[in-house]
């Protein structure tokens, strides 16, 4: 079974548990919530302590200023036409109100207590996925239910984050699978005193968090980043990269006594090539360590504005997130909204009891227990953590039939577009066959077989795909 | 220190030891002339750093692995030298020494390989720390750093400082975060213990607006009413001021302020630290001391009713529910005797007069002269039944109204009905004389006779005067016969009206007989009715003048005992009062013993 028949077969189960319900005020109302964003993006819940960096993360992936719109409530930017902003009051309906862009995000023309808050933003990043920048300190109980995955931001991993990411977790059901969470260890510039080797010592060390099994369990990756760097570096400016430039111009021995501490670095006599209020500005964007890291990378062949943006950006570690949030979150949106929407719906038929629901709550579990799409997805990042290893040529073909590469039956076959439907059959079938030996290989470790029957069944599912294609 | 040498004697008297211990080793400590800093904090906020920027020296968190670095003691000497050193249990006091065979010697130039390949050896878990000896002029004073593990909690932290010997605490928070709650609590509770207590916040050079931080954690500690000094420092511009010999950078590193405030804190050990770390150790045990004292007083003040009281309050009520069950047993019992009194004549009558119907009823045909015999016997044996049954019922009836009498005593006063029913007057009829028959009126031959003769006189006339008229004589046979017939009628007719008569009057003597039985049976069964009454009355009256006299007793108990009580608790509460008065007293001292340090 394929992502889209996993959405089909649970929006047939939502509907008819709708029709079900249809009865009862409160069950009835959350089913139809749940149906109406069951066709919208997917929606990526930004969570983290105060002054973990979750507005700027939210900018630098979107990659302009917006957020923080206010940093008390729920605010969920999606895609749109033209910028434009909703209220909901904490009682009443949602009414529009006039958006206007600031220095430090945008300003709502809000005057009462918002609950929460929806902004339209034209955005290609939005298109397919909804952000929401969540208050600092929010229960889980709050945030899970709003969103289908999760980024958690944390500078170290520590008892209240594997407390929020265990709340996520179920015991039975669709929310076993851990497959909605992402950590992000962000502040990933402080490292290392905050020179530019400390970005590499922070990824390092969230390689090795995503290793350990307690971590591993609960989030499908650990991500170093310097949300700061990342937006900066996706939003640099021209006028900003000649200061940079500018500094680096000059021999490292002039300027490095001034790049020790922020206090050199702003004082009025220092580096007198630049304009004080700049570096000010210029500290205030990048930090510290964002500039020892762009001078760096300036010195060593940055020559254009667009080179060293795209460095700093792979160096933030923010091109790393995008990369697991696009491989993991989604290209696999059907499935981790089929998933929040199947808690949903298990929720309402274990509470709300009526005649028909054990049977449609026996159909939830057959669902569950068809959908290979979770266990592919925890292999991926069991896979890509490396909690799972497989000798390094059959790992790349692992990720690969996984959907690690696209999801598509070409992409996960590694085929080109123009493969006809033999060589698609050929190729299927050869895959099958030697998942089936590797499963079945006596000097493979447990873990190893494990994961090669997860493959294989991806492989049979694939081939249950083109028969029911290609009769 | 005598504040402390009594509060420690305080706290033995108190049943403290616990508390008395640890105030002994910090006495001891206070007395000692090395200053041991504890360099602690949550985890990856810069500790480590800062030792070493302070000393100089690679020595702290060099392991690879930066949350499980082993805590390390530094200290003064004048070679390096480092050893691994493994504590008993983990509640040892590091400052205790070890043998031999728990330390093993490190090569202070490769610290961290050798400390990896040391620690590797060890049991996981196992209460190690590192003991390194560098030669600097800093410690020459007898500094001692600890760079103590992460803490979270204010108990991990409490345990912490005290076994790792502290006199002054250093808490490292990276600027450019505000210190949490959590940390505001465990901050609050050890400079409670520790005067002198510094918040560092580290990482200063890479923060932009550190001054802000700055004034906003002095902010933070002020509101929440902790006596902390705060500073800010940066380890890495130290590390730069040292490698090359510039003082200016190593004065904006802060560590200049930190180095005077250690040195400060050295000289003021003996003198001003001490005497603060004394009183502010003799105020946290005395308060501690002083919760469960407040605690019993308030119970006392809020919770009169002992155990005593309530008590006495249940005697009482006893006593009253006995009064109040004498008068009811008293009104229950009159009733009851109404009652069967009533009951016993009416069944009693009863029962006669059905005896006399069937007598009645005997006499209608039998002849008394004739079956006198066998109906006075009868009679005898029916009346004695009739006694005896009445009487039994009597005796029932007795019985089941003593049980009723005793229901209405209180259910606590146990079994109170008599030992044996009263006894009725049994057997009253057993002299009962026997009825003689009435006097007969004898019906003689001579009498026959005599009422035949006047009878036939009359039918020969009446027969002999028509027969006259046919012309026969008067005496002739058909007038002899008709004076036969008349005779025979006039003497059949005597004899019917004699028995009538006879049958009348045996009627009569036995209803007077019965009668009389009856008074006789029914004073009895009042008689015995009433020695009933008397008897249980007495009895009675007697249980219950013996459980009143219980009630009295244990009431007159219960009193004594609340007196008692109340005289102990006012005792009790009189010496919590001197003994809070007292601890108050050594707490003022405590508090001169701080402001002195202060001043």
């Amino acid at each position: 079974m394929t992502g889209g028949d996993l959405e089909q077969r649970a929006h047939a189960l939502l509907s008819q548990a709708a029709h079900v319900y249809r009865g009862h005020p409160r069950a009835a109302g959350r089913l139809r919530h749940t149906l109406d964003r069951f066709a919208g993006p997917l929606r990526l819940a930004v969570v983290g302590e105060a002054r973990t960096g979750r507005s700027t993360l939210v900018n630098a992936l979107v990659g302009e200023e917006i957020a923080p719109v206010d940093p008390a409530t729920f605010v969920t930017y999606r895609d749109g036409t033209q910028p434009r902003a909703w209220c909901h009051p904490e009682q009443g309906r949602p009414y529009e109100v006039p958006v206007t862009r600031g220095p430090g995000g945008l300003q709502l023309g809000a005057d009462t207590a918002m609950s929460r808050a929806v902004v339209q933003w034209p955005s290609r990043v939005l298109r397919r996925t909804e952000l929401i920048d969540t208050p600092p300190s929010v229960p889980p109980g709050q945030i899970l239910p709003e969103a289908d995955a999760v980024l958690l931001l944390t500078p170290r991993i520590g008892e209240t984050d594997l407390r929020f990411l265990g709340a996520g977790r179920g015991l039975r059901g669709p929310s076993v699978h851990p497959v909605h969470a992402m950590v992000v260890l962000t502040k990933a510039d402080t490292h290392g005193d905050g020179l530019p080797g400390g970005l590499l010592e922070a990824r390092r060390a969230a390689r090795r968090r995503r290793r350990e099994p307690a971590i591993g369990a609960l989030c499908q990756d650990v991500v170093a980043v310097s949300p700061m760097i990342g937006h900066a570096a996706r939003t640099l400016r021209d006028d900003e990269y000649l200061v940079i430039a500018r500094i680096a111009a000059l021999p490292k021995a002039e300027a490095d006594p001034f790049l020790l501490s922020t206090d050199r670095f702003t004082a009025a006599g220092s580096l007198t090539v630049v304009d004080q209020q700049a570096r000010i500005a210029l500290l205030r964007r990048l930090g510290l360590g964002g500039i020892r890291l762009a001078l760096a990378l300036t010195r060593t062949g940055s020559t254009t504005r667009a080179e060293l943006a795209d460095r700093l950006h792979e160096h933030s570690g923010l091109k790393e997130l995008q990369a697991s949030i696009g491989e993991l979150f989604v290209a696999r949106r059907a499935a981790l909204k089929a998933r929040s929407a199947l808690i949903v719906l298990d929720q309402i038929l274990r509470t709300e009891l009526l005649p028909p629901s054990p049977q449609l709550l026996a159909e939830l579990e057959l669902l569950m227990a068809g959908a290979h799409d979770y266990a592919e997805m925890r292999l991926l990042s069991a896979l890509r953590s490396g909690r799972v290893e497989l000798p390094a040529e059959t790992a790349l073909e692992a990720l690969r039939l996984l959907g690690g590469a696209g999801t598509s039956l070409g992409e996960r076959l590694g085929l080109p577009t123009e493969a006809t439907v033999d060589d698609i059959w050929a190729a299927a079938g050869s895959s099958a066959e030697l998942w089936r030996e590797e499963a079945a290989l006596g000097s493979r470790t447990p873990a190893q077989r494990r994961a090669a029957a997860v493959v294989l069944r991806s492989c049979e599912a694939i081939l249950a795909d083109l028969t029911v294609t290609t009769p | 220190m005598d504040t402390i040498d009594a509060v420690i004697r305080t706290c033995h008297t108190h049943g403290r030891p616990d508390l008395a211990e640890q105030l002994t080793r910090r006495r001891g400590r206070l007395l000692h002339p090395e200053l041991r800093v504890l360099v602690t904090g949550t985890a990856q906020q810069g500790r480590s750093r800062l030792v070493n920027a302070l000393i100089n020296a690679p020595v702290c968190g060099i392991l690879p692995d930066g949350d499980a670095a082993l805590p390390v003691v530094v200290r003064h000497a004048a070679a390096p030298a480092a050893h691994l050193i493994r504590r008993e249990s983990p509640t040892v006091d590091w400052t205790v020494a070890v043998g031999m065979q728990a330390r093993t010697p490190l090569a202070p130039e490769r610290l961290g390989a050798s400390l990896a390949e040391a620690a590797a050896t060890l049991p996981a878990g196992a209460p190690v720390h590192v003991d390194v000896a560098v030669p600097r002029s800093l410690l020459a004073g007898g500094l001692v750093l600890i760079d103590g593990p992460a803490l979270h909690s204010v108990a991990e932290a409490r345990d912490l400082a005290d076994r790792a010997g502290a006199d002054l605490v250093l808490w490292t928070c990276e600027a450019g975060r505000q210190l949490s709650d959590a940390e505001l609590g465990v901050v609050s509770a050890l400079s409670q213990v520790f005067p002198g207590l510094l918040v560092v916040l580290t990482k200063a050079d890479y923060t932009a607006d550190w001054r802000h931080d700055l004034a906003e954690s002095r902010q933070r500690l002020n509101r929440a009413g902790i006596a902390a000094a705060v500073t800010a420092v940066s380890s890495s511009l130290r590390v730069h001021a040292v490698r090359a010999g510039d003082e200016a950078l190593n004065k904006e590193s802060g560590f200049t302020d930190l180095i005077v405030y250690l040195r400060q804190m050295v000289e003021a050990k003996p003198d001003r630290l001490a005497r603060a770390a004394a009183g502010a150790l003799s105020r946290m045990a005395l308060q501690e001391l002083a919760v469960p004292l407040h605690a019993e007083l308030a119970n006392q003040d809020d919770d009169g009713s002992s155990e005593t009281v309530a008590h006495l309050q249940a005697t009482h009520r006893r006593l009253d529910e006995l009064r109040k069950s004498t008068v009811r047993w008293q009104n229950r019992l009159s009733d009851e005797v109404t009652d069967l009194m009533s009951d016993i004549e009416h069944d009693l009558r009863d029962r006669v007069k059905a005896l006399l119907a069937e007598a009645d009823e005997f006499f209608t045909t039998a002849d008394p002269a004739k079956s006198w015999d066998e109906f006075e016997p009868w009679l005898r044996q029916s009346l004695q039944d009739l006694a005896r049954t009445s009487m039994s019922w009597l005796t029932e009836r007795t019985e089941w109204m003593a049980r009723r009498t005793a229901d209405m005593f209180p259910e606590d006063a146990g079994d109170v009905l008599p030992p044996a029913a009263p006894t009725v007057g049994r057997d009253s009829l057993a002299g009962l004389s026997g009825l003689d028959a009435p006097p007969v009126a004898e019906f003689t031959p001579g009498q026959k006779l005599f009422i035949g003769l006047r009878g036939s006189y009359g039918g020969i006339v009446m027969f002999g005067l028509a027969t006259t008229l046919a012309g026969m004589s008067l005496i002739n046979p058909i007038s002899i016969g008709g004076g036969a017939l008349f005779g025979g009628k006039s003497v059949r007719d005597e004899s019917k009206t004699l028995l009538k008569r006879r049958q009348a009057e045996a009627r009569v003597a036995v209803r007077q007989y019965v009668d009389d039985i009856f008074t006789k049976l029914n004073k009895d069964a009042r008689d015995s009715v009433r020695r009933v009454q008397r008897a249980l009355r007495d009895h009675f009256t007697a249980v219950t003048e013996d459980l009143q006299e219980a009630a009295m007793e244990s009431l007159r108990d219960a009193k004594a005992a609340a007196d008692r009580d109340a005289a102990a608790r006012e005792l009790r509460g009189r010496n919590l009062r001197t003994e809070l008065a007292r601890l108050t007293e050594l707490n003022t001292q405590a508090l001169a013993l701080s402001d002195r340090a202060r001043a």
